[in-house]
This record gives C-alpha cells, sequence and structure tokens, in this order.
C-alpha cells in the first residue's frame, strides 16, 4: 500500500477510535443495550463510499480491536464484531446501488445490518431467542442513529470533494 | 433517483414502521407472575411473584462474573452486576411480557415465562 493511503486510513481509524471513546462519555439515553449513536460509523460510512473494501474493512477492524483494548471492555468485542460484520457486507454491496447522493440511505442500511448482526450474536451467546424481542426497538433507533450518521458523512463528503481521496 | 433508490427508501421507511408497531408489542406488559432467571440458556430459577417473598438471589459463574437479583414486593430486578457498563440494572423492574433484563457479559436473563406449563 502506497504510504500515503497507509496515512490517511490511520488517521481516519485514529478519528474513529476518538469517536468511539467520546461517544461512551455521553450519558445513556434509553438503558437498552445496543442503543447508541455510532458516531464512529461516520468514518466507517465515509470510507466505504471513498475508499476500497478491504481498506475500508481494515479501518474498521483496527478501531474495533483498538477500541476493545482501549475502553477494557473485550466481552463487547464479539458483539462489535459481529455487527460490523454484516455492516460491512451490507453497505459495501448497497454501494453500487445507492448514489453518494444517497449515502445516508445507505448508512440507514448499515445501522440496520448492524443490529441485526447484534442481535444474533446475543441469541447465539444467551442461548436463548429471548433477546429477539429487542429487536424492533433496535429497528427504530437504528434507522434514526444511522440516517443521523449517514447524513453527517454525506456532508463531510460534500464539503472535502476533491482534496481528499 | 433511480428505481432501486426508491425501493430501498420505501424498504427503510417499511421497516421503520415495522420497529414501531414491534416495539409497541413487545412493551405491552405482562399478565402472568410467573418468571424465569437464566444463564447461559438454562433455567436457574423459577419464581411466582404473587407468593414470592422478599429475597436476594446470587448468580455466579465459573468465569466470576456476579449478578444479584432482587425479588420486592412481588417485583423483580437487577439489583447489582460486576459487568461494566450495568445496563441491566439501569433497566429497573421487569413489567413487559416479551422484553426480558438481559446481563450480556454475564449472560444472565430476567424474564416472564411463556406458554403452558
Amino acid at each position: 500500500m502506497k504510504l500515503k493511503r497507509l496515512t490517511q486510513l490511520a488517521l481516519l481509524t485514529a478519528m474513529s477510535l476518538t469517536l468511539f471513546v467520546i461517544e461512551l462519555r455521553i450519558p445513556e439515553l434509553v438503558p437498552i443495550p445496543g442503543v447508541k449513536l455510532g458516531l464512529a460509523n461516520i468514518v466507517t460510512v465515509y470510507a466505504v463510499y471513498r475508499f476500497r473494501a478491504w481498506e475500508t474493512a481494515l479501518l474498521v477492524l483496527s478501531r474495533l480491536l483498538l477500541g476493545a483494548w482501549c475502553t477494557g471492555n473485550p466481552s463487547a468485542l464479539l458483539y462489535s464484531l459481529a455487527g460490523a460484520a454484516f455492516c460491512l457486507c451490507g453497505m459495501l454491496l448497497l454501494r453500487r446501488i445507492i448514489p453518494q447522493q444517497f449515502l445516508w440511505l445507505s448508512s440507514v442500511f448499515g445501522a440496520i445490518f448492524h443490529n441485526t448482526g447484534q442481535i444474533l450474536a446475543a441469541m447465539l451467546l444467551m442461548q436463548t431467542r429471548t433477546v429477539l424481542a429487542y429487536y424492533p426497538i433496535l429497528l427504530v433507533t437504528g434507522c434514526i442513529a444511522g440516517g443521523f450518521t449517514g447524513l453527517c458523512a454525506q456532508l463531510v463528503i460534500g464539503r472535502t470533494k476533491g482534496k481528499l481521496p | 433517483m433511480t428505481k432501486s433508490v426508491k425501493m430501498l427508501l420505501l424498504l427503510a421507511v417499511l421497516l421503520l414502521l415495522a420497529g414501531i408497531a414491534g416495539t409497541w408489542y413487545v412493551m405491552q406488559p405482562a399478565r402472568g407472575k410467573l418468571v424465569e432467571i437464566v444463564q447461559d440458556g438454562k433455567v436457574l430459577y423459577t419464581i411466582d411473584l404473587a407468593a414470592a417473598q422478599n429475597r436476594e438471589i446470587l448468580i455466579t459463574a465459573p468465569d466470576g462474573s456476579r449478578n444479584v437479583v432482587r425479588i420486592e414486593d412481588g417485583t423483580i430486578f437487577m439489583a447489582d452486576a460486576d459487568c461494566p457498563d450495568h445496563t441491566c440494572v439501569k433497566m429497573g423492574v421487569l413489567v413487559s411480557e416479551e422484553l426480558p433484563i438481559v446481563c450480556l457479559p454475564n449472560r444472565v436473563i430476567i424474564r416472564f415465562q411463556k406458554g403452558k406449563l
């Protein structure tokens, strides 16, 4: 990989990690597992539309591993990985259909995929279907949060046209 | 806007509406009084809230996880846990038929019993 590309990805990873850590300090709005803004995904959505698939995957994986290490909550890593795997696959596929002007819609589906992955992981790890009851709530918060972060990413891409990759 | 984008937009709206409907459904309060405390998929305790006395139940696992379930005046809730986030504690009292109290790191669930024995 060219040095310039590597540096750009490293910077994005650092930004994503920072957003992730900062978001943890925001008081929880609702005491439901899995409900969060997902600010770190602003970077992820941006990368999906500006970088190659494997570069984005590398970015997300690095951020997840560093995040689990930084925040001292490795048990949450399993859920993050499951969610991210679903989210990335979904968004990378949707990138072919959804143009950049509808980036926010791609992010909405990314959030839906992410929460789906997490619910599936939860059902596996808890060895019960009971947690499925949370899926409707996660769908609603996912749509809203995904739309918001997607909008942020879209605005950033709009402002940095031509200057960044 | 291409046709595919229109379809996806419609799909997103439908999913949102389905989510709202589902949320309303799962938040319906429970009618029964039998609750279960589950860990790793195994039912540890079945309790009749109508007949139970106020007490605390300590749930531990070989990996060192610790949860304290309290039964008080016919309600049940997570009083304490050693998980990093304490979401289970913040959930408060178990009320709805479908929504359980979960401690994901310690794999503990408190829920109303479903179906007939």
